[in-house]
């Protein structure tokens, strides 16, 4: 039936005797996406695998191709070390974060619990702050001189083992995105029809056994599509392994020692190659995982499934729940506790409180502020107006290149930021389009790793106006650019401001792609704190770390007003 | 005889889908006069939508034209036809007010303020919507959108009148108040309506002339008497009011009537005989030569035994103004309903009846020459 309920601006091909003047619009937004398609992805994707396949210094042509970037998978001890922490570390981290969402999930789905909303919110905040952020707190707490260790050990007598390593990077990742899965979980959860399960226990199934052949069945998928979120984030992660590393070489680490130390962009590209195929082989994985075992969960009954009101189940859920987001938040809380360390050196706590550090970050740090601000509102628009015409085109408009947006939007969430970055950086470092150092490969950048944010939400606006809004207005007289003024645009501007806010704020902190192609001149607020804490100069990192996360979180609240939607749906 | 307002000539859409072409509107052609009440009916899907939407520029059209005072519309854009809509959901813009809403058009057609202000405020007051100027869509209940949907529609006083399953959304009481409304509002101005509904009776009670559609097709023009005392097709006759269905053999059909003989072996002759398609003749599995058709007001029910339709009075149903009955007989294409003006005392149910009708108040859908 759907041809039969299209809008009237519907692209339509007339047969002969129809003068009616075509419609351009989808082959003018399809030209640009193919355009951001191409020369913002495929040719990057393309340059970077083209010398992934020549030697550092040769030129890039066919009689030059070697495996040589990829041998050192199997000569090199570093390369190879730093690919199986790497499939150690994003694998624990995937393990560990899903396991400890799940039972926070179930409580928070299925348990009276006090303050839920609250809670609901505040468990964002891990993934809205940047992680590689609150690392360092780790350190703070549990390093050889750290808080934790010193009283573990004095009390208990408990030898934890150095944080630096695949300890401190799988605990902080783990706890940074954890979230991931618990959102989309306990989602899933309060939306599963309450019939089934009564009917299961009608039947005689009791509680673990229903856990076990009901509930959990019917929620993998969405366990599986958080945990695969989880996966890809750990895996382009550099910012925690940057700080918490040491000579633990991960991936993204070994990429950005390639650049750094060697400005060898071709060996660079073979391991962001791999990285690729990594994150390619896992989603393979996981949709033959999650494709053999698909279920409607979701049915017309409007019954929230039933929140257990036991003593037991609640003191349970209250502190399994709390608990871990304490421990979540708990980097954060270090972050801004040292931030007003002003003297703090060979002691276990400061001796000296106070201002200075945010004096001295505002004299200090100014311009790298004012760079992040100023890059990151450039490629808001970008994505935004690219959001709005795509989201149009595609919701609006019968419109065959249709596969040309699904792919711009999906590619960059296949490729970790430090890719993106590497691809980038090989790409306009040379050839017919060179941009490197510039603003505009890091607005580009930028705009191309937040289209998808753009996109969701403004066709998640457009999703809700009746297109027979848009008929009636033209019946009325106006024409389409009468129609988007005065009708479309004013009713979907919400969303617009939301996911403006939202790839904004999550931009402010980006470092991934950042430290690949950031310059003297475009330093950002991440690439300062970065640069204070490999430089060990905690309390200014701390406080600027601090503004950053306040601003964001401040603009995601805003955001989440606008939308009357909740913090923690916003990233489900 | 004058020129039709609006001539709507061969019109035809094609839908391309991925099982292949759909024919949703084929070759229909319709006359409208001036300030006339003309209704679309026809069961979902029948193309009754779909044609309205090509007559507003919303739908090309695969074929055909439509032309309006002879201006051919073909190549104009919905913006340039210069028609009133109301849309079944209303469509009302919420971020505007009702005052905003029902000035759109006329703020596009750039008209001062106060002349805007003296035509809202007294189209507001014609639709009883005086004192809710500035209230949001969302504050109304669902016959004030009506309204104000209908104030937006003629606030700039266009050349025809749309509406599309208008009242479909309301309560059964509130429609029949809104239909008499929009019929007094559309007779008062004088404007040509093309109203779209699946709803025979509502088509029945507001329009001058009805189309009734089918499967794309337009099977029959005519006022609601017309149509319902003279249906020329066995879909018209069954979708407008009810109808019994009796199939039987035709006997001899020379001159004005035909001879026609039951399964029972109950004979008539009927004067009104109309030509069955092959078809409808498929479409209702029918296997004799054709069917006599006659509706329940025009049947009575005669004791066992007298010339008639023998059957088995199986309800009775008391419905106040009249008593409805059903009853079997292998003679009907269906259980047969008859409705008698009176409850009569010898009616008992599981006996036997003879159904009696006056042959000029039958029809005879025949097929061929019997």
């Amino acid at each position: 039936m759907k041809p039969l309920d299209s809008t009237g601006t519907t692209f339509t091909r007339l047969s002969a005797g129809g003068t009616r003047r075509r419609d351009w619009t989808p082959w003018i937004v399809g030209a640009i996406t193919a355009l951001v398609l191409g020369l913002f992805l495929l040719y990057p994707i393309g340059k970077t695998m083209l010398s992934s396949f020549v030697r550092q210094g040769d030129d890039l042509s066919i009689w030059n191709l070697t495996f040589h970037n990829f041998t050192r998978f199997f000569t090199s001890p570093l390369y190879k070390q730093a690919f199986l922490n790497s499939l150690v570390v994003s694998l624990s981290t995937t393990v560990i974060a899903t396991l400890i969402a799940l039972p926070a999930a179930y409580a928070v789905a299925r348990i009276q619990i006090p303050f839920r909303n609250l809670l609901m919110s505040l468990s964002v905040i891990p993934l809205i702050a940047p992680p590689f952020i609150g690392a360092y707190s780790w350190v703070i707490l549990l390093g050889r001189q750290g808080i934790f260790t010193h009283y573990l050990n004095s009390w208990f007598g408990i030898e934890l083992p150095s944080v630096f390593g695949p300890f401190g990077i799988i605990l902080a990742l783990s706890l940074a995105y954890f979230p991931f899965v618990f959102l989309i979980v306990q989602g899933a959860l309060a939306a599963a029809d309450p019939y089934i399960e009564e009917s299961a226990s009608l039947m005689g199934a009791g509680r673990w056994r229903m856990l076990r052949t009901i509930t959990l069945p019917l929620v993998l998928p969405a366990i599986l599509s958080g945990s695969l979120t989880v996966f890809i984030r750990a895996l382009g992660n550099v910012g925690v392994p940057s700080v918490l590393g040491g000579d633990y070489y991960v991936l993204p680490t070994l990429i950005l020692f390639q650049v750094e130390g060697f400005f060898n962009l071709n060996g660079a590209s073979a391991i962001a190659i791999v990285n690729v195929l990594l994150v390619l082989v896992v989603l393979l994985i996981m949709r033959r995982i999650s494709g053999q075992k698909r279920f409607v969960t979701v049915t017309g009954t409007t019954r929230g499934a039933r929140r257990s009101v036991s003593r037991r189940a609640r003191i349970f859920g209250i502190v399994y729940c709390w608990g871990l987001l304490a421990l979540a938040l708990l980097p954060q809380a270090v972050v801004l506790f040292s931030s007003f360390a002003e003297r703090w050196t060979g002691t276990l706590f400061p001796v000296q409180y106070g201002l200075g550090n945010y004096r001295l970050i505002l004299n200090d740090v100014l311009s790298p502020i004012i760079n992040s601000l100023s890059l990151a509102s450039v490629a808001t628009v970008l994505a935004l107006a690219f959001g709005v015409i795509t989201a149009y085109v595609s919701l609006r408009k019968r419109f065959t290149g249709s596969w040309l947006i699904d792919l711009t939007i999906m590619l960059p969430f296949v490729l970790p930021g430090i890719v993106t970055g590497v691809a980038y950086l090989t790409t306009f470092n040379s050839g017919p389009i060179v941009l490197t150092g510039t603003a505009v490969i890091l607005v580009f950048a930028y705009f191309v790793r937040r289209i998808a944010y753009a996109f969701r939400s403004i066709s998640s606006a457009i999703g809700q106006v009746d297109p027979q809004l848009e008929a009636a207005s033209a019946i009325c007289g106006s024409g389409w650019m009468g129609t988007m003024r005065r009708i479309t645009l004013p009713l979907i501007a919400p969303g617009i401001l939301a996911g403006g806010i939202l790839v904004f704020s999550t931009l402010i902190g980006e470092l991934s792609v950042t430290i690949m192609l950031f310059s003297g001149r475009w330093k950002t607020v991440s690439i300062a704190i970065f640069e204070y804490l490999t430089s060990h100069r905690i309390a200014p990192a701390s406080a600027l770390g601090s503004i950053v996360v306040v601003i964001t979180l401040v603009l995601v609240f805003a955001a989440s007003r606008l939308l009357k939607r909740s913090m923690a749906d916003m990233f489900k | 005889m004058p020129e039709p307002d609006l001539k709507v000539r061969s019109l035809t859409k094609v839908f391309e889908t991925a099982e292949g072409p759909v024919t949703a509107v084929n070759n229909v052609s319709i006359d409208v006069e001036e300030g006339e009440f003309f209704s679309l009916l026809g069961p979902s899907g029948c193309g009754k939508t779909t044609t309205l939407r090509m007559i507003a520029g919303l739908e090309t059209s695969t074929r055909g034209d439509i032309v309006f005072k002879g201006k051919n519309l073909a190549g104009l854009a919905p913006a340039q036809r210069n028609l009133g809509m109301v849309f079944q959901s209303y469509a009302l813009f919420p971020h505007l007010t009702v005052f905003d809403n029902a000035a759109y058009g006329l703020r596009i057609r750039k008209l001062k303020g106060s002349e805007v202000k003296r035509r809202v405020d007294q189209l507001l007051g014609i639709l009883g919507l005086d004192g809710l100027a500035s209230r949001y869509p969302t504050d109304l209940s669902g016959g004030q959108q009506q309204r104000v949907s209908i104030a937006r529609a003629l606030a700039y006083e266009p050349d025809m009148f749309l509406l599309d399953e208008p009242l479909a959304n309301l309560d059964a009481k509130l429609r029949v108040q809104m239909r008499e409304e929009i019929r007094r509002i559309q007779r008062e101005l004088g404007i040509l309506a093309l109203y779209v509904t699946h709803d025979q009776e509502e088509a029945m009670s507001v329009s001058d002339r009805i189309g009734v559609f089918q499967l794309g097709h337009l099977r029959q023009v005519g006022t609601p008497e017309a149509i319902y005392r003279d249906p020329t097709s066995l879909f018209v006759a069954d979708f407008i009011g009810k109808i019994n269905f009796f199939p039987a053999a035709q006997l001899s059909g020379d001159g004005g009537g035909a001879r026609i003989r039951l399964a029972s072996g109950f004979e008539a002759v009927l004067d009104r005989t109309k030509q069955l398609s092959d078809e409808e003749k498929a479409e209702f599995g029918i296997s004799m030569d054709g069917v006599l058709a006659v509706r329940p007001e025009h049947l009575v029910l005669q004791p066992e035994g007298e010339p008639g339709i023998p059957g088995i009075l199986r309800r009775v149903l008391f419905l106040g103004s009249m008593t409805r009955c059903f009853v079997e007989t292998p003679d009907a294409l269906r259980e047969v309903m008859v409705e008698l003006p009176e409850r009569l005392p010898h009616l008992q149910e599981g006996g036997s009846v003879s159904l009696g009708f006056e042959p000029r108040n039958a029809i005879w859908f025949g097929s061929g020459n019997g």
